[in-house]
């Protein structure tokens, strides 16, 4: 058979496609399609064309639908509905670890079926598209969404009405099927053209009984759909948008927006391509079983992007501008692609009708740039014109592939007190093959989890060169970390791990370091002091600058003792912002402690930091002041980590996903968002 | 191990949020084994004696004696959780905040000379700190339950603050707001009902009272442009949050502006 004849247009009548759903059964696919169910179209089990919403359509606009008569006896005479596909791919619940005991976890087999989505439009196939690209485009992949969607078969329909809402001419995702489908159906009155783009479809069209197609009835189609693209009830200027909404991060727009959002989270649920999902642990009364079940969530919702001590994203102007942001500009930097694929949906089931394409318009028409912004948009510039996603900084698998939604055993072998809320917690994977497999960069961090408690990532704080033995220095704030100080050794805990980007030692090899470390923040960057030490030759001058709120909070003394002491050593500098009249060291921010330096070759220092985002912040304004480059920077960012394999969507940061594209990041990667809040 | 003790206790209230502990009925007796349920005179008769790890409190402060009851239950409480609209905002009778509750008292009972209450219904954490809220009219048994769990456990309870909408969304309910007109407050309102009205093609009435980032005004606009008038609006508000602020600031504005 040629490709010639897979795409020679066919026809099918109504008992045809009766053909076609039994020739799916008889396949054993379950069929989905269109339904009349509470005042809407829906999708559903269909086996029979009378289930098909025969003379049925809709009317759309912000924040309405209505279901309509048609005056014909059409099938596909409405567009999309309030649910997309992704219910039935990405699913809004999924247990996706368990245990008995409390110590073996286990990943509950993903569920697998035979699907055939009937009536998908062009846009909803980009949609999954998409996802797929987010949740199996690597380095991981999401065992469940690929499981659901080993076995699909898209018999889609072009669109020949589109909505009030529609602007899928304008994202260049339809209304035509071009990419991805089985079959593509163009709905006349008396029947549809049926095209096959795959072998699998063109044997349906076969056993359905389908017959060439009138000349006339392909003429009639082409000419519908090509009618449908002027039709569109919404359009979205895409020319530069991307670096429009990039550099007006700060338009005042953001805020009117926000005064009529809701933060209900209704567009990204009802979007076919927002993906986020929260991991919810649940236990038993008694006993130690528990398991983590996965759940839809919203960029929308508080518990989103909040972390002890804050919430990276209070305001709902954050949370619109994080979301928009995402779909119409960081989504390509990304993933390459667009992250809105014009569907509408976002806009006709929001509660307030607040509507995308109107709200990307009045930004472009009213622009707002700082001096700041401008430079950003050069920097935004760079990274968008550059063809596909930028290379992310690196990243390193998990050692414990497998272990990358499920924890592993570890065993405590010691809690040690650091300070008065500040402990060291020391680890030895419990499996010999885990502790053979296991091992980590500097910088990089795991998730430590206590059955029925809950789960949070923690920097490793221990050499990379002990291989096994592992330690995690970490403040007691909430119900996990005070879990996990009240252990006892021989305890055993779940780990994953380990997750992130590392610092630079190998491209600093031959060059200065300056390391600037804030409170805890000096914790990650210790593997790497310790790997500095071990190969102190590689290095020309280091400088260690540690701020701690008072001396008592000071944390690893002996090694910051050892490490100055020793011949060819490093250079050690503290600070404390407040102290008793018993400490003759340095009072003052970290900052003060820039004062000192000497101007530095600045082309041959790496400079590394962690600590508190507006420590960073001043300190590295100093660095740059200090002729430092952006891309000898290294930041290590925190944000609300859950799954750190980069599919929760809870670490977005601009383009980035915290826990897998950082969170070491070069300042270059990251400087669009790093002076703003909100993000 | 000693189970921790339980109270279960009531201010004005209609018992139905602590009937929800006898709800549990597949889990009672291991509730029952995990936790000693000390006080709790809807199921057991025991006098009311010595300190609680955990206190259950529903109901809102209407009446002078409760004042004194509450200050002595908070004393003998380690951990006091108010569960419910009215223990949480005053429940549907603090509508009586906006009125003069006088007039109810001649207008309703025979005898007024016997009724010792007082002019507001308030919740519980207006006189006494608090350590958790359940929200609900009733409150939810799965809430319930991941309470007592994560106090077991010793961690913080999982019950996101998130809209109803959410929770409409995850089970695939059909916007009753955009595809019916129905003026529905799930938008602004606390999840955790699991979508119940509008999985009956109802509009929610916002029982669990105001999430937060609650933007009344936005969907009371919203309301307004459907063609109901302030008044209309309003009184959607007046229910059993109604002594929340969120929903009393807006029934507010609303009556303001009769237009």
């Amino acid at each position: 058979m040629s490709a010639q004849d897979v795409q020679r247009p066919l026809w099918l009548d109504r008992a045809g496609l009766q053909g076609l759903l039994d020739a799916l059964a008889a396949r054993g696919y379950r069929t989905l399609g269109p339904r009349v169910r509470d005042d809407a179209i829906v999708y559903d089990d269909v086996s029979h064309v009378d289930q098909l919403p025969e003379g049925w359509g809709d009317e759309q606009s912000p924040g309405r639908y209505r279901l309509r008569r048609r005056a014909d006896t059409r099938l596909f005479g409405h567009v999309v509905g309030p649910h997309s596909w992704k219910r039935y791919l990405h699913q809004p619940e999924v247990t996706i670890a368990s245990t008995t005991d409390g110590v073996r976890w286990s990943a509950p087999e993903a569920s697998a079926e035979k699907l055939a989505l009937l009536g998908i439009r062009a846009c909803e196939l980009a949609a999954i598209r998409i996802q797929d690209r987010v949740l199996l485009g690597g380095p991981f992949t999401d065992p469940h969404y690929r499981r659901r969607r080993e076995d699909v078969l898209f018999i889609g329909v072009n669109c020949t009405e589109p909505g009030g809402t529609c602007f899928c001419a304008s994202m260049n995702t339809g209304p035509r099927h071009r990419l991805g489908h089985d079959i593509a159906l163009t709905e006349l009155d008396d029947g549809f053209v049926a095209e096959a783009a795959t072998e699998s479809g063109r044997q349906l069209l076969a056993a359905a009984g389908a017959t060439p197609a009138p000349t006339s009835a392909v003429g009639s189609a082409t000419a519908a759909v090509d009618a449908a693209s002027g039709r569109m009830g919404r359009q979205l200027e895409l020319d530069g948008l991307a670096l429009v909404l990039a550099s007006n991060l700060d338009n005042p727009i953001w805020d009117e927006v926000a005064s009529r959002c809701l933060s209900c989270a209704n567009c990204t649920l009802a979007c076919p391509t927002c993906f986020c999902s929260t991991t919810v642990e649940t236990s038993e009364l008694s006993g130690p079983g528990a398991s983590r079940v996965r759940k839809w969530d919203s960029c929308f919702t508080a518990d989103f992007s909040r972390v002890h001590g804050g919430n990276f994203r209070p305001a709902t102007r954050d949370r619109y501008r994080q979301w928009m942001t995402h779909k119409l500009s960081s989504w390509y930097e990304q993933f390459g692609t667009s992250g809105c694929v014009g569907c509408g949906r976002c806009i006709t089931w929001c509660p307030t009708g607040i509507d995308i394409t109107r709200e990307a318009q009045r930004i472009r028409e009213a622009p707002m740039h700082d001096s700041r912004e401008t430079a950003a948009r050069i920097q935004a510039n760079k990274l968008l014109l550059a063809a596909g996603p930028t290379a992310p900084p690196p990243t390193c698998r998990p050692s414990l592939e497998d272990g990358s939604m499920v924890p592993v055993p570890a065993r405590v072998r010691a809690v040690n007190a650091e300070t008065a809320d500040t402990f060291t917690l020391k680890l030895e994977l419990e499996n010999a093959a885990d502790r053979q497999r296991f091992g980590f960069e500097p910088g990089q961090f795991n998730m430590l989890s206590l059955p029925g408690v809950g789960e949070c990532a923690i920097s490793i704080s221990s050499s990379p060169a002990n291989h096994g033995q592992l330690a995690h220095t970490i403040r007691a704030v909430g119900s996990v970390t005070r879990a996990l100080q009240s252990l006892t050794t021989g305890s055993i805990i779940g780990l994953r791990g380990p997750f992130g980007s590392s610092w630079p030692l190998e491209s600093a090899r031959g060059k200065d370091l300056l390391i600037v470390a804030g409170g805890i923040g000096l914790a990650p960057l210790r593997p790497a002091l310790y790997s500095v030490m071990a190969d102190r030759q590689a290095y020309g001058r280091v400088q260690l600058l540690y701020g701690a709120r008072t001396p008592e909070d000071m944390l690893f003394a002996r090694d910051l003792l050892t490490w100055s002491a020793a011949a060819n050593g490093i250079e050690v500098q503290v600070t404390v912002d407040t102290a008793g009249p018993d400490w003759t060291g340095r009072v003052g921010v970290v900052t003060t402690l820039f004062k000192g330096l000497a101007p530095a070759p600045a082309a041959s220092t790496i400079a590394m930091l962690c600590g508190p985002e507006v420590m960073m912040r001043f300190s590295v304004r100093d660095l740059l002041k200090l002729g430092l480059a952006p891309r000898d920077i290294h930041v290590s960012m925190e944000r609300n980590m859950k799954c750190a394999i980069g599919f929760c969507g809870h670490c977005q940061y601009g383009p980035h996903f915290v826990c897998k594209d950082g969170p070491v990041f070069p300042l270059s990667a990251v400087e669009h968002t790093f002076w703003k809040e909100g993000i | 191990m000693t189970r921790p003790r339980l109270g279960v206790f009531k201010f004005a209230s209609c018992d139905g949020c602590q009937l929800t502990l006898l709800d549990c009925e597949d889990e009672l007796l291991a509730i029952d084994a995990a936790v000693d349920i000390a006080y709790f005179p809807e199921a057991r008769r025991l006098a009311l004696q010595g300190q609680f790890d955990v206190s259950i409190v529903e109901g809102s402060v209407s009446a002078p004696a409760q004042l004194q009851e509450l200050l002595d239950i908070r004393k003998r409480s380690r951990f006091l959780v108010s569960i419910g609209a009215c223990a949480t905002a005053g429940g549907i009778q603090a509508l009586r905040n906006l009125a003069d509750s006088d007039e109810f008292v001649r207008a309703v009972y025979a005898a007024p000379e016997y009724i010792r209450t007082l002019a507001t219904s308030t919740p519980i954490a207006a006189h006494v700190p608090v350590d958790f809220q359940l929200r609900g009219c009733p409150i939810s048994k799965t809430h319930l339950l991941e309470l007592i769990v994560s106090l077991l456990r010793g961690r913080r309870p999982q019950l996101p603050d998130e809209s109803v909408c959410v929770e409409c969304k995850r089970r695939g309910i059909v916007c009753v707001m955009v595809a019916r007109g129905e003026p529905c407050l799930g938008p602004i309102t606390h999840g955790g009902c699991g979508a119940l009205c509008p999985d009956f093609r109802r509009a929610c009435y916002g029982c669990f009272g105001p999430k937060e980032s609650c933007n009344t005004p936005a969907i009371a606009a919203r309301l307004r442009a459907q063609g109901r008038s302030g008044e209309q609006v309003a009184q959607l508000f007046e229910k059993f949050n109604v002594g929340s602020r969120p929903f009393k600031d807006e029934a507010a504005r609303q009556r303001g502006d009769r237009s």
